[in-house]
């Protein structure tokens, strides 16, 4: 894979806040990344430098080995889908769609016969065929989301920035345009970039998946090793799956405000601040006289609540210092089982499966 | 059981909605008596006082259509009407050519909401002070000797002052187009300022150039601001007598300024055709602009 999108410590600033803290980041062509950050870490902006709304304070944009930085948005060969999806409000689909085609600068299409058959096109690309005539507003939030993924698709450029693409889709429509949109994406064979806030989306979208963390890059890699081997304390918080604890590394143990935590055979991966973290459903919930084995780790806790989703369930603990340890049991091969309310359990996982950062 | 009861309720929600909102009604009642009263019951007094009999001193109930008569074969009248015509248009257009700029710059690239407001204020300040004082404001600007004359001839670029500044038809357009071009300014400002900002860039990042942005998006998007404008500035510029009597030295005659003078000399049917005429104009007006946009679709 070829790189598209070459990004040079880009650095970008409001005031006081550095909303981009030296970017660097490598895009394959041909492929979907997803690009995962908590809200307020910098996504929109960087996507919006790459769009070229916003200037960088530094650093530099290479696209296809040329640099953009100082190229206007429309000359970048970069598409962008807004949020709200920015949709022509008075015009119809089509209209909307043809928009680009008539009336950019640069060799717009005069001849409307051109213009009706790409639209026709890329209309049915995205599976918006009979809806052409239609206002931009007498249509779903789906079918508009796909109007302006179709506005900027007909336009062929190189690359499509979506920002948040379906956070105005309600959580139905949202998974069915997870699926449609990755189609699409292989349909055209241009490398889109997509913000999300939500890990699942990111996870699940991504060939590719970026995590922002206050204005860097934490990590970048496929789905399996962004969720399995989170490169930093901060990745593994935000994916939501995993109970963390802060300390030290002291004679071959973790030492955290609930015990001494062995360490497993692994070597621990380097981060910023110490942290100790093991997922959700790594952990299994034992009463406290029951026995461990020797590559286990035990803490005891009191069941808090849980919190039933169908296919696993999430029981919360309160652990000594106060804190809440989560677990998580998939229900696929087991009943629920029940706790006792404030009863006393332990938490048991094996060494192996922790992650210690140091 | 239970299904009974969520039928039941059903049955009652739809009932209730259907039921006209009988005690609601009653809130309607001052502004439908008020206006019945003193619009509605006036303006068809107007329409049937319009065809009284008119002597030179008094008018008596007698129906004749020779007030109307008179107002169409009169040159002095179908004059009056032409020049309310005439100079409603150029104000109408000066107020767009001048105020569209201007709502532009308040509405779209002032992005921060409270210098927005500050801007739109300052527009609206020339009406704290009285309608008359402005208007006779513009005499010693536009006159012989006025302001605008003397800066010309110091600066040598005429030799001798300008008289048809003041006390023409083009004064009266001139004090006109200052006066109402805020009402067109407001009500533009106001819709450019809807338009997310998002919806710019998206055509930017399409390629167009802001010629093209403008013509295609900013200005259908902002016609709703054009219309509402347009009828405020219409309603009010129809109805002027006042800033012609004031600055046109009595050289420009509207309908507004021969009802006046009418009603001055006592002369009630003669006022009410005018009336008449003037109130048809403006509706005429009104549902002509109504059909540039469908308000009821846009706001």
């Amino acid at each position: 894979m070829s790189t598209v999108l070459q990004l040079k410590n880009i650095t970008k600033t409001y005031g006081d806040m550095r909303a981009l803290n030296g970017i660097d980041l490598a895009l394959p062509g041909d492929a979907y990344i997803s690009l995962l950050g908590p809200s307020g870490s910098g996504k929109t902006t960087l996507l919006r430098v790459i769009a070229g709304f916003e200037h960088p304070d530094g650093g530099a944009i290479l696209f296809d080995g040329k640099r953009i930085d100082t190229v206007a948005p429309h000359k970048r060969g970069i598409g962008f889908v807004f949020q709200n999806f920015a949709l022509f409000p008075h015009l119809s689909v089509a209209q909307n769609i043809a928009f680009g085609l008539e009336n950019r600068e640069d060799e717009p299409v005069t001849d409307r016969r051109v213009v009706e058959a790409r639209v026709r096109d890329i209309i049915s690309l995205v599976g918006l065929s009979g809806l052409e005539g239609r206002a931009v507003t007498q249509i779903s939030g789906g079918q508009r989301q796909r109007v302006a993924l179709a506005r900027t698709l007909v336009t062929e450029p190189r690359m499509v920035l979506l920002d948040e693409p379906l956070g105005a889709l309600d959580a139905n429509l949202r998974a069915r345009m997870r699926a449609e949109l990755r189609a699409i994406r292989e349909r055209c064979g241009v490398t889109f970039l997509h913000v999300t806030g939500s890990e699942a989306e990111a996870l699940a979208m991504g060939d590719t998946v970026l995590v922002l963390e206050s204005g860097r890059i934490a990590q970048s890699a496929d789905s399996d090793t962004v969720y399995n081997r989170p490169a930093s304390p901060a990745v593994a918080r935000f994916l939501n799956c995993y109970n963390l604890f802060p300390g030290r590394i002291e004679g071959g143990a973790f030492v955290g405000g609930v015990g001494r935590f062995a360490l497993g055979a692994a070597a621990p991966t380097r981060a910023t601040s110490p942290a100790y973290a093991i997922r959700y459903d790594r952990v299994s919930v034992r009463p406290p006289e029951a026995a461990i084995t020797e590559d286990e780790i035990r803490i005891e806790a009191n069941f808090v609540a849980s919190e039933y989703s169908g296919a696993a369930v999430n029981s919360f603990f309160a652990l000594d210092d106060g804190r809440v340890f989560e677990v998580e049991s998939h229900l696929s091969h087991a009943a629920p089982e029940t706790y006792a309310e404030k009863g006393r359990y332990a938490l048991v996982w094996k060494r192996e499966d922790a992650l210690v950062y140091v | 059981m239970s299904m009974m009861a969520v039928a039941e309720q059903t049955e009652t929600e739809t009932v209730a909605e259907k039921k006209p909102p009988g005690k609601a009604l009653w809130l309607l009642a001052p502004g439908v008596i008020w206006m019945t009263l003193f619009l509605v019951l006036p303006m068809l007094m107007m329409v049937y006082v319009s065809f009284w009999t008119q002597t030179t001193f008094t008018i008596e109930p007698t129906l004749t259509l020779k007030s109307w008569i008179t107002f169409f074969t009169s040159d002095t009248y179908l004059g009056a009407l032409w020049t309310t015509v005439r100079i409603w248009l150029i104000v109408l257009v000066a107020t767009v050519l001048v105020g569209y700029p201007a709502a532009l710059f308040v509405g779209l690239f002032v992005k921060n909401k409270a210098l927005q407001t500050v801007l739109l204020v300052l527009c609206v300040i020339p009406f704290w002070t009285s309608f008359l004082i402005r208007v006779l404001a513009w005499r010693p600007m536009l006159g012989k000797e006025g302001a605008i004359n003397m800066i010309l001839m110091n600066l040598g670029i005429t030799d001798a002052p300008i008289e048809v500044l003041l006390f023409s038809e083009l004064s009266v357009i001139i004090g006109m187009t200052q006066i109402y071009c805020v009402f067109m300014v407001g009500p533009i400002a106001f819709m450019l300022g809807r338009i997310d900002t998002s919806i710019i860039e998206a055509a930017q990042d399409l390629g167009a150039g802001f010629w093209r942005i403008f013509r295609t998006i900013i200005l259908p998007l902002s016609m709703p601001g054009v219309v509402v404008g347009a009828i405020f500035v219409s309603v009010m510029v129809l109805g002027e007598f006042a800033t012609s009597a004031a600055l046109s030295g009595r050289k420009v005659n509207l309908l507004g300024n021969i009802i006046v003078t009418q009603v001055g000399s006592l002369k009630w049917a003669f006022a009410a055709v005018a009336g008449v005429v003037l109130t048809i104009l403006m509706g005429a007006v009104v549902a002509a602009l109504l059909r540039v946009v469908d308000l009821r679709k846009e706001l």
